[in-house]
């Protein structure tokens, strides 16, 4: 799982998930943002990313998370993560990400939480 | 915050009716609430320039009455300026800066783009296509001290060539927020990374010691080791200590194992010997410098120039320490990225990382080992309480009662499963069968091959018709019926423990056939001890000591024929002979001064009981062997038979 990285989107109407899947470092990462940067100029800024498939995050990872919750912040959109491991969560908890992001168990609650 | 457009309409608008001093204190006014914008933005809490330089170059451009302009961010890693900010809104490559022309920048506040100074001009030309797209008049070079930051780019002034004295210096000032901001998102940055760095370092301690499975330790030694590291591979490679070797236990990501594969031995990277005969030469490689972390016990590192192991990575290593001070392996991570996919030279802050990390993975690895271990212990004794209850029930639980003679048994199973085992079976016509055998190894293989035994004894004393029709006169033979159906008894449980166990796994094993008809005892010896026989007038002999066989199973029968055939031989019994059948555990008991009982007392021993009967013959035989025994501990389980004639 972690060898392969990968990036889905499944847009709803209101809003749209980024699933990733595998190691999220920098090549990951930049990826997210792109996607992220594409969705919020398309008028999505109801935002959840599902790292269920992603277990190992680096700090490249982390600050590329914090640049999506600044652009979103910017146009007043809402971010939810999902599928975090116990780990990540404190590590996001630790990082501040939680204070400007949601933390849900899974997608649906994360959705409906935005 | 205002709109600097509107704020730029209404002085175009009001341009013909203002005087020059009031257009002046008017735009001083904006400018000044610009600054504030400016401030506001800087302690906005948003980290990444990248993200607000956008806003920067709105106010700057909006300040100073500038339609086009650019901000570009300087990367020392890679040596070049990246146009983060930009209006018109355009993508521009990295401008590549050289070394000289760093220096040339930092000695400028302004620099004209149609004048540039002689050590500028191939950085002008290679931000040409720039230029040209926003018609860039001036570059304003943006430091702090002598670290060069970046620069902004500006374009066409609104209605005037050049900029006016206090322009300038508002510029200096804007320029100058502008690079704080660039300063303040590095340190914010290098915080954020650190921070990241120690919390993942002191919550990676906990969890990986917590794990259980050696291969997940190891897996999570890795991954956690990588991502600390800001890593792109990983390694963990453990010492055999036996073969001097380095094993690749798990890499990150997994394909690492596929390319460097094969077998130990190989020096390929999966298996790295590090023994004396492997010399570590002056110019390292990467396997050298994995072999110095380990025969030295120092971190080390190598660029990727040095060789292609693990697919030409620049390397970082450092020692995994035991708790006895030894070296369990060694962790290895490759790669280190900066932000842009770059690949860095691993710091010596990463060396100290790492090295704090690999002591706490020691801590995860030996845990895990050790549960490991406590787990086959565990699995061990399970298996051990079940041979034991196999072994007991093969042994008898009381002797028959043979006309005219009296027999004992004593079974003490003692530390591990040995396998001992004696019997006395009823045969047709009222002869007997008397077995004693020890089976090798322990725990359930030797207590499954002691049944085997039994088994295959009990079926061919019922299936071979000439044991129980002997006589005296055809034993006085070797060639007689008895000798050959016993002999070939034997070849036959030899095949059968043979075909059933590993070349590890035999018995030696003592068979008697007893006719209290004749007092005839005919017997085989399979590589047991010989028997001790006791004559009533205190003379003695060994059974089966001169004409003996190998143990059962141990070779196959043709290979048998060749080494030592098994053979039969027999004996009277007079009144008051005793024979005293034995295993190992009796003649081999060790006492506190590490003497072993041997034969020579256990002769002494016999000779002094041989007028008891054979329940008192058995009691005191043990009493002697516990005697000497004393305090020492014993290993081997402890088995008697005594037959005697009244």
């Amino acid at each position: 799982m972690l060898n392969k990285f990968d990036i889905q989107i499944r847009e709803g109407q209101e809003h749209a998930v980024i699933e990733t899947a595998g190691y999220l470092n920098d090549a990951l990462g930049e990826k997210l943002s792109e996607k992220a940067r594409e969705l919020i100029q398309n008028g999505h800024t109801q935002l959840v990313i599902n790292l269920e498939k992603t277990t190992l995050i680096n700090s490249i990872g982390i600050s590329i998370l914090i640049e999506i919750i600044e652009a979103l912040e910017e146009r007043e959109g809402t971010l939810n993560f999902c599928g975090l491991s116990a780990t990540q969560e404190r590590t996001f908890k630790m990082m501040a990400l939680a204070k400007y992001a949601g933390i849900f168990p899974d997608e649906e609650s994360a959705i409906a939480n935005l | 915050m205002k709109d600097p457009s509107k704020s730029l309409g209404a002085n175009l608008q009001t341009h013909k009716t203002q005087s020059t001093a009031e257009q002046t204190m008017e735009r001083l006014i904006f400018s000044l609430s610009e600054l504030e914008n400016l401030g506001q933005t800087l302690i906005s809490g948003h980290t990444n320039f990248n993200h607000s330089s956008k806003t920067y170059l709105r106010i700057t451009l909006g300040t100073l009455q500038i339609r086009r302009g650019a901000i570009l961010r300087y990367h020392p890693t890679q040596q070049n300026l990246d146009v983060v900010a930009v209006t018109p809104d355009e993508i521009f490559p990295p401008v590549p800066v050289e070394p000289d022309e760093l220096t040339a920048l930092l000695q400028h506040a302004f620099i004209e783009n149609a004048a540039p100074p002689e050590p500028l001009k191939h950085f002008f030309d290679r931000s040409a296509k720039l230029a040209e797209v926003i018609d860039i008049r001036l570059w304003v070079p943006l430091k702090i001290q002598d670290e060069f930051l970046g620069m902004i780019g500006l374009g066409k002034f609104l209605a005037r060539d050049a900029l006016e004295a206090w322009e300038k210096e508002l510029l200096t000032t804007l320029a100058h927020q502008i690079s704080i901001a660039i300063a303040y998102s590095q340190m914010v940055e290098g915080i954020q990374s650190e921070k990241f760095r120690l919390f993942m370092l002191a919550e990676s301690a906990p969890q990986i010691c917590q794990l259980l499975q050696p291969e997940e330790a190891a897996e999570q030694v890795v991954h956690q080791a990588v991502s600390l590291l800001d890593a792109n591979a990983g390694a963990l490679m453990l010492t055999n200590t036996d073969r001097q070797e380095l094993e690749m236990n798990y890499a990150f990501p997994e394909t690492l194992l596929e390319q460097t594969t094969t077998s130990p031995g190989s020096g390929n990277g999966r298996f790295i010997s590090y023994g004396e005969n492997a010399s570590i030469p002056e110019e390292l490689t990467s396997i050298d410098m994995l072999k110095s972390v380990v025969t030295e016990g120092l971190p080390g590192h190598c660029l990727p120039e040095s060789d292609t192991l693990f697919g030409g990575r620049n390397l970082m290593a450092v020692p995994i320490p035991g708790r006895d001070g030894d070296i369990l392996g060694i962790l290895v991570v490759g790669d280190k990225e900066e932000r842009g996919g770059r690949i860095a030279a691993f710091t010596d802050e990463d060396v100290i990382l790492l090295d704090s990390f690999a002591k706490q993975a020691g801590v995860a690895i030996e845990n895990a080992r050790l549960h490991q271990e406590a787990l086959e212990a565990r699995q061990l004794q399970a298996e051990m309480e079940e041979a034991r209850k196999i072994q007991e029930n093969l042994i008898p639980d009381r002797l028959p009662d043979i006309p005219g003679y009296e027999v004992a048994g004593h079974y003490e199973p003692r530390g591990a499963v040995g396998g001992d085992y004696y019997d006395c079976i009823a045969l047709p016509t009222g002869r007997w069968g008397l077995a004693i055998a020890d089976v090798s190894g322990k725990g359930m293989q030797a207590a499954l091959l002691m049944a085997t035994l039994r088994a295959g004894l009990i079926s061919e004393l019922s299936r071979v018709k000439n044991i129980a029709t002997e006589n005296v006169e055809q034993n006085a033979s070797t060639q007689g019926p008895l000798y050959t159906e016993i002999a070939d008894m034997a070849m036959t449980l030899n095949s059968l423990l043979y075909a059933s166990g590993t070349e590890e796994k035999y018995a030696t094993f003592f068979y008697s056939h007893l006719n209290p008809e004749t007092d005839i005892l005919t017997t085989l010896n399979a590589g047991h001890n010989p028997p001790l026989l006791v004559r009533k007038d205190g003379t003695y002999k060994w059974l089966g000591e001169e004409v003996g066989g190998i143990p059962l199973g141990m070779f196959p029968n043709d290979m048998v024929s060749n080494i030592a055939e098994y053979e039969a031989e027999h004996v009277e019994l007079m009144s008051g002979d005793v024979v005293v059948y034995y295993t190992d555990g009796v003649t081999e008991t060790v006492n506190i001064e590490d003497d072993y009982y041997d034969e020579e007392r256990l002769v002494e021993a016999s000779i002094a009981c041989k007028d008891e009967d054979a329940e008192g013959i058995r009691a005191s035989l043990h009493k002697a062997v516990m005697d000497f025994q004393g305090e020492a501990d014993q290993f081997d389980d402890l088995t008697l038979l005594i037959l005697r004639k009244k």
